[in-house]
């Protein structure tokens, strides 16, 4: 009984509590300005075929494809649902008809990604952490604060602490879950030997650095200093052990009260990121902007707003 | 929405997300998150050299009458990076990176749920059938047309190193491989024909 209430109190503390609902509200706009970037970069070779093009068969088309008959592309339509995509994601920004939005948003990107991994077989999994965002977002209140939403539509109880909590948290604890996973899926498949100096962070690097070729000399032609790191196995453990000291630990930042702390953990997952992309071409260089979730906006918007008023020279507006 | 709803959806989602995890199951949006799970050790290391012109070019392939063509990325109206999968790797029936991590060491228990037997693979595909349903739908060529492609072939050089001489920094020691996948048309797939693999 006594072990019953104290997961109870655990989970409501944890779920319930934390963020208000202006934070929620400038959660949903700081993602979506983060998408617009995330979708065209995403999207992009998709937007360099000819729209009146051949339609091409998938030769393996994504499992949803696959069940809603889908075979073959139409170029056109991929362009069309990219400016819906787009279109959308600025209404979930400005939070017109915001639930609408999203659900509009996480239809294109099905679609979209549908086309883009079905060409030649090749799963991305970019999106997985955006689309558990959205798909929060769906579910809860985003839309009546901050955005045009309430202004139409008078809501005199506002949004409660617990409904914008909730949504925030199992964000959260997705992206730590994310990570811990990551560890969980390398030791199942390859064993520990996978953070080993001479293991596959070794190989990746050598694998990305002499696929481009080499000069007359006998010199990398991309990636040098890929190459050149590969070829320090002690370094490279030293970095598979913080791989699985940072990913095992991620969880850990859910109880990590200090945003200076939180601040320093993120920039070191961030590091990583870009660290990956330039060494190893590994391509989940923009992903960080869901760190977002991390963090209290209220404070950074206001913040941001004074610096914009500042820098455009006019006062800010009173509160309220 | 009541808070007793949200507690209902949140222990869904757990179970469902976890669940994606213990089963293996990688099917956007839900995952186990296997990328670059994958690694058996090895002396060597064998990479394909890109040879871009080649690509631009496109695979050779064979028609029913006889006459020979290449087909490029623009013809199919594909990315290249995603040709250029298709023209080193499928063909050669070698297969993405998803099916490597779903087949590598499965575990008893994913084996019984998906009801496969000890050598059997999770993903199994016939990448030569898929290449010639791919190519002729999309440039709609019919079994009976002339023009209907009955052979493909594309080369690619591979540079193997091992890994000893790479540490030291030595490029000069490499092996270099070139492979040719030619494959042909088989007239039993014409019962698939009308289905494709859906």
């Amino acid at each position: 009984m006594a072990f019953c209430k104290s997961t109870s109190r655990t989970w409501n503390q944890f779920f319930f509590t934390g963020f208000s609902g202006e934070s929620l509200g400038l959660l949903r706009m700081y993602i979506g300005i983060g998408l617009l970037l995330f979708h065209t970069y995403q999207f992009a070779t998709v937007l360099t075929l000819n729209p009146m093009g051949a339609m091409y068969y998938f030769i393996e088309p994504i499992w949803y494809f696959k069940l809603l008959g889908i075979q073959y592309h139409v170029p056109a339509l991929s362009f069309v649902m990219y400016a819906i995509l787009m279109g959308a994601t600025i209404t979930m920004i400005l939070g017109k008809n915001t639930r609408t939005s999203i659900v509009v948003i996480i239809l294109c990107i099905f679609y979209l990604k549908g086309v883009r991994d079905s060409f030649s077989g090749d799963v991305h999994h970019r999106y997985i952490i955006p689309m558990q965002i959205l798909f929060l977002f769906v579910l809860s209140k985003c839309g009546q604060v901050h955005s045009r939403d309430a202004r139409q539509r008078r809501n005199p109880g506002g949004v409660q602490e617990w409904e914008a909590s909730w949504p925030i948290k199992t964000m959260q604890l997705y992206v730590a879950l994310f990570y811990f996973w990551s560890v969980i899926a390398k030791v199942r498949v390859s064993g520990w030997v996978w953070f080993a100096g001479e293991g596959r962070i070794q190989e990746v690097l050598i694998h990305r650095s002499v696929r481009g070729g080499f000069n007359d000399k006998g010199e990398i032609l991309t990636n040098w200093l890929g190459f050149e790191l590969a070829q320090h196995p002690e370094l490279i453990h030293l970095f598979g052990i913080l791989v699985l000291a940072f990913e095992l630990g991620f969880p850990l930042l859910l109880f990590i009260k200090s945003v200076k702390l939180r601040l320093a953990f993120i920039l070191g997952v961030t590091t990583f990121h870009i660290a990956t992309f330039v060494l190893m071409h590994v391509n989940f260089i923009l992903i960080p902007f869901v760190y977002l979730i991390f963090f209290d906006l209220v404070s950074i918007h206001a913040w941001l707003k004074a610096r914009a008023h500042q820098i455009l020279g006019r006062r800010p507006a009173p509160e309220g | 929405m009541k808070r007793r709803t949200v507690n209902i959806i949140l222990v869904l989602y757990l179970i469902v997300v976890w669940a994606a995890v213990i089963f293996r199951i990688d099917r956007f949006p839900i995952t186990w998150v296997p990328m670059y799970s994958v690694y058996k050790p090895s002396e060597t290391i064998s990479t394909s050299v890109r040879d871009k012109a080649a690509l631009r070019k496109g695979l050779r392939v064979t028609h029913r009458d006889g006459s020979i063509s290449y087909v490029s990325y623009k013809d199919l109206n594909i990315p290249k990076p995603n040709f250029r999968r298709l023209y080193g790797s499928r063909i050669f029936g070698h297969d993405p990176p998803k099916h490597k991590q779903g087949n590598t060491a499965l575990g008893s228990v994913n084996r019984w749920v998906r009801g496969l037997d000890d050598n059997e693979r999770n993903f199994s595909v016939d990448w030569e059938w898929r290449m010639f349903w791919t190519l002729n739908k999309t440039l709609q060529f019919e079994p009976a047309d002339p023009k209907f492609i009955i052979r493909m072939e594309s080369a690619n050089q591979k540079r193997v190193y091992r890994k000893a001489d790479l540490l030291k920094g030595d490029t000069s020691k490499v092996e270099i491989q070139t492979n040719q996948a030619v494959i042909d048309w088989q007239d039993q797939w014409i019962k698939r024909w009308k289905h494709g693999f859906l």
